[in-house]
């Protein structure tokens, strides 16, 4: 039989636990807002009676837990990768389809322009202006390669700034849940909650940066990795990645513990930016050069073979400024050859060296329509098409995949905010029941004391 | 089921950025007027605009290129009008200073006669268009007969002609051969020939009056071929330029259906999503506001 005072210690412990549930609805309320924080729920116990026939001694705060769903944190951990990746190849094809130029204004309509003005050459083949007409043309063409092959040199330089900005901010975060680790692996679960909401936003930050496998460790660390297992965090230890740049380009190679992982990284934000880099922009890069380069090549093979305005066998047309090594680069060097653009008596229109021909200046004008490129199976034209074609079609998966991708990363987002997120009608409802329940505890008090005063009043 | 506080807001935000991004391509294509503005948006239809965009380029190369022949072939035509009218006048003055009956002075008026014509004959293959020869094949900068010393000298033109493009299947003769029309297969040229057919006058020799008459009668027939020959160069540019005003009519039609929206689709596209975009901003804001706590004291 327990003795008021007791029951009193009792009334007390109750009137804190109820309290507790008020603040923890409070708590929660407080962080409806904050990334990452998973709802905090206590769990009550009934007290035991400290005799055998007793009544109990009331309630008592068990644990204080955060409502968390591992498997969901997982899924979300695995799919944040991939929509970072598609999001940054999307917005990054965005550029690069711009940097084609409007539909009727880019490449292929400076090509039409310039093989037009040949076949108005060829109309009046001893004209001085329409050979002056024929070098703009020339020179105008070329400059379009130039400004592409810049723009598209523009975005992989673009994407390497990212790469290295991003690098910067893994490591941080890898330093940083490095250090939780330490600080949860010092703390007892249940007062590292705050430390543990922290980590998973870290980690999940994390995932959007960088593809990662995350394992739990029974201390409540992490221990992360990337690409084919390379380490990034273990316990207490971050390992960051490490960035030297590479002749030619300068891009950056990466490196986690002494390995090269460039070609390893290709989910995640970082993952999206090395793939734009180093596979997307450097195959439109090839088909520009090719057709920039066939253009040098088919163009030149006829004006050489043709006589200027004088009668004189005739040079090249079209040069470059730096000789590209295979086809890579030619766009970017393209001009109109020096002596030809100084002097545009120099531009062959016939074929025999007689002033009025017109032959070569035919020839060259007709390369407009003739398959003479890809195995005698498209025009420039063709060829231009297929470029446009190709940035088009992966612009628009990108697009795709990105609203795909961010559609599946909700969806995990909202099965995991039903189980972890706060509801504000259900905070109400506890805050409701406890309030309740911390009144009519303090009736129960108010009840004891009364009997309490009743029996030393007795006593008097 | 548990509903929070986020995802709620999560999903109103993203139906109504979904609404909103729907709205602003359908206002994109009202607007443009194009249902394809970057490659993206159709990336097949881009690339074949591209080579419809190639093909109305070419076209309209090629039909200023015809304007430009046909300007210059309808110049060839009167040119050899002009020269066939002069062989025909110095047949009949050849003829009308044949035969014994004629008098000396006939005869010296008619020779005289055929000279102004050997002279308007050289003038006449001398003609020019735009300042360069066109009976001097491609020595267009080359005055094909030269007269010195009472003597037209050899053709100093060329033989190889000039041919210009006037659509990708076709190509007209702009620059001709002037020797194939004065000489031919002949040992003799038509300069040479009035030449003879003067001293034949002035002689009364009537046999050398009759050798020259031939000799201006193959003249003739070459100089009806040569005008057959811009007849029929003139013809086909008439045809092909109604041909390529067709492909350039087509060209426009399927560039057209490639690029451009469908403005009574495009608008009903807009109207509609116009009223999606108001109605997930009207659920988000109507939904948003209540809550428990409104309902406690």
């Amino acid at each position: 039989m327990s003795d008021l005072f007791t029951s009193l210690t009792t009334a007390s412990r109750a009137l804190a636990t109820h309290r507790m549930g008020i603040d923890i609805a409070g708590h929660n309320i407080a962080n409806v807002n904050t990334p990452g924080y998973a709802r905090r729920v206590v769990d009550l116990a009934a007290r035991g009676p400290g005799t055998p026939a007793g009544a109990g001694s009331g309630v008592d705060v068990m644990t204080i837990r955060a409502l968390r769903d591992r498997l969901l944190e997982e899924r979300l951990n695995r799919e944040a990768p991939l929509e970072g990746r598609e999001a940054v190849v999307a917005s990054a094809l965005q550029v690069v389809e711009t940097a084609l130029g409007r539909p009727g204004e880019s490449i292929d309509a400076r090509l039409a322009a310039f093989f037009n003005s040949f076949a108005g050459l060829a109309d009046d083949p001893t004209s001085r202006n329409l050979r002056h007409e024929v070098v703009l043309q020339g020179e105008a063409v070329a400059a379009a390669f130039r400004d592409m092959a810049g723009r598209l040199d523009r975005s992989r330089q673009d994407a390497d700034r990212e790469v290295r900005g991003l690098v910067d901010d893994i490591n941080n975060l890898t330093t940083r849940i490095a250090s939780l680790n330490q600080a949860i692996a010092r703390t007892s679960a249940e007062a590292s909650l705050h430390l543990r909401d922290e980590q998973g936003a870290l980690v999940r930050r994390l995932a959007e940066l960088v593809e990662i496998s995350v394992v739990t460790r029974s201390d409540g660390g992490v221990d992360i990795s990337a690409g084919q297992g390379r380490p990034l965090v273990v316990t207490a230890n971050a390992y960051a990645i490490g960035v030297t740049s590479t002749a030619p380009s300068g891009f950056a190679a990466l490196s986690i513990n002494g390995a090269t992982v460039t070609s390893e990284l290709t989910g995640g934000r970082l993952g999206g930016h090395l793939y734009v880099r180093d596979t997307t922009i450097p195959a439109y890069q090839a088909r520009l050069d090719e057709i920039a380069y066939e253009l040098h090549q088919r163009v030149n093979a006829l004006h050489t073979a043709g006589y200027d305005q004088s009668g004189v066998d005739a040079g090249d047309f079209f040069a470059f400024s730096t000789p590209p090594s295979g086809m890579s680069g030619a766009a970017a060097a393209l001009i109109v050859h020096s002596t030809v653009a100084a002097d545009p008596t120099k531009v062959a229109a016939a074929s025999i060296a007689q002033p009025g021909d017109n032959q070569t200046a035919r020839a060259i004008a007709s390369l407009r329509d003739d398959r003479v490129l890809s195995g005698n199976t498209a025009t420039f034209s063709d060829l231009w098409g297929q470029l446009v074609y190709r940035v088009g079609r992966d612009a628009r998966s990108a697009a795709d995949a990105r609203d795909s991708r961010a559609e599946i990363v909700r969806q995990v987002e909202s099965l995991r905010d039903n189980v972890s997120g706060v509801s504000l009608d259900e905070e109400a409802m506890n805050l409701l029941k406890f309030q309740r329940a911390y009144e009519a505890n303090a009736k129960f008090f108010t009840i004891i004391d009364e009997t309490l005063e009743m029996l030393l009043s007795l006593v008097r | 089921m548990r509903v929070a506080f986020n995802s709620q807001f999560r999903d109103a935000l993203s139906g109504i950025a979904e609404a909103a991004k729907r709205l602003v391509e359908a206002q994109r294509q009202v607007s443009s007027g194009r249902r394809v503005t970057k490659p993206s948006d159709d990336p097949s239809a881009a690339a074949g605009a591209v080579a419809e965009r190639a093909q109305l380029a070419a076209t309209e190369q090629y039909e200023r290129a015809a304007n430009s022949t046909a300007a210059r072939l309808n110049v060839t035509d009167s040119v050899l009008d002009n020269i066939l009218a002069t062989l025909t006048a110095a047949q009949s003055t050849a003829l009308s200073g044949q035969g014994s009956t004629k008098s000396a002075t006939e005869r010296e008026a008619a020779a005289q006669y055929v000279e102004g014509l050997r002279t308007a004959l050289l003038s006449d293959f001398n003609a020019t268009f735009h300042g360069t020869y066109v009976f001097a094949g491609v020595k267009t900068t080359t005055k094909p007969y030269v007269e010195s010393g009472g003597v037209v000298g050899a053709y100093a033109g060329s033989t190889t002609e000039v041919g210009i493009d006037i659509s990708d299947a076709r190509s007209v003769t702009v620059g001709f051969n002037g020797e194939a029309i004065t000489k031919g297969s002949d040992a003799k040229d038509v300069f040479a020939v009035f030449d003879d057919l003067i001293v034949a006058l002035r002689a009364g020799d009537d046999a050398g009056i009759t050798t020259a008459l031939a000799g201006v009668a193959r003249a003739f027939d070459r100089a009806t071929t040569a005008q057959t020959r811009v007849g029929v160069a003139l013809k086909a540019i008439e045809t092909e330029g109604q041909r390529l005003r067709d492909v350039k009519l087509a060209v426009g039609a399927r560039l057209s259906r490639l690029e451009d929206a469908d403005m009574a689709q495009a608008i009903t596209e807009m109207t509609r999503a116009e009223a999606a975009y108001q109605a997930a901003l009207g659920a988000t804001a109507k939904s948003a506001r209540a809550s428990l706590f409104d309902y406690l004291g």
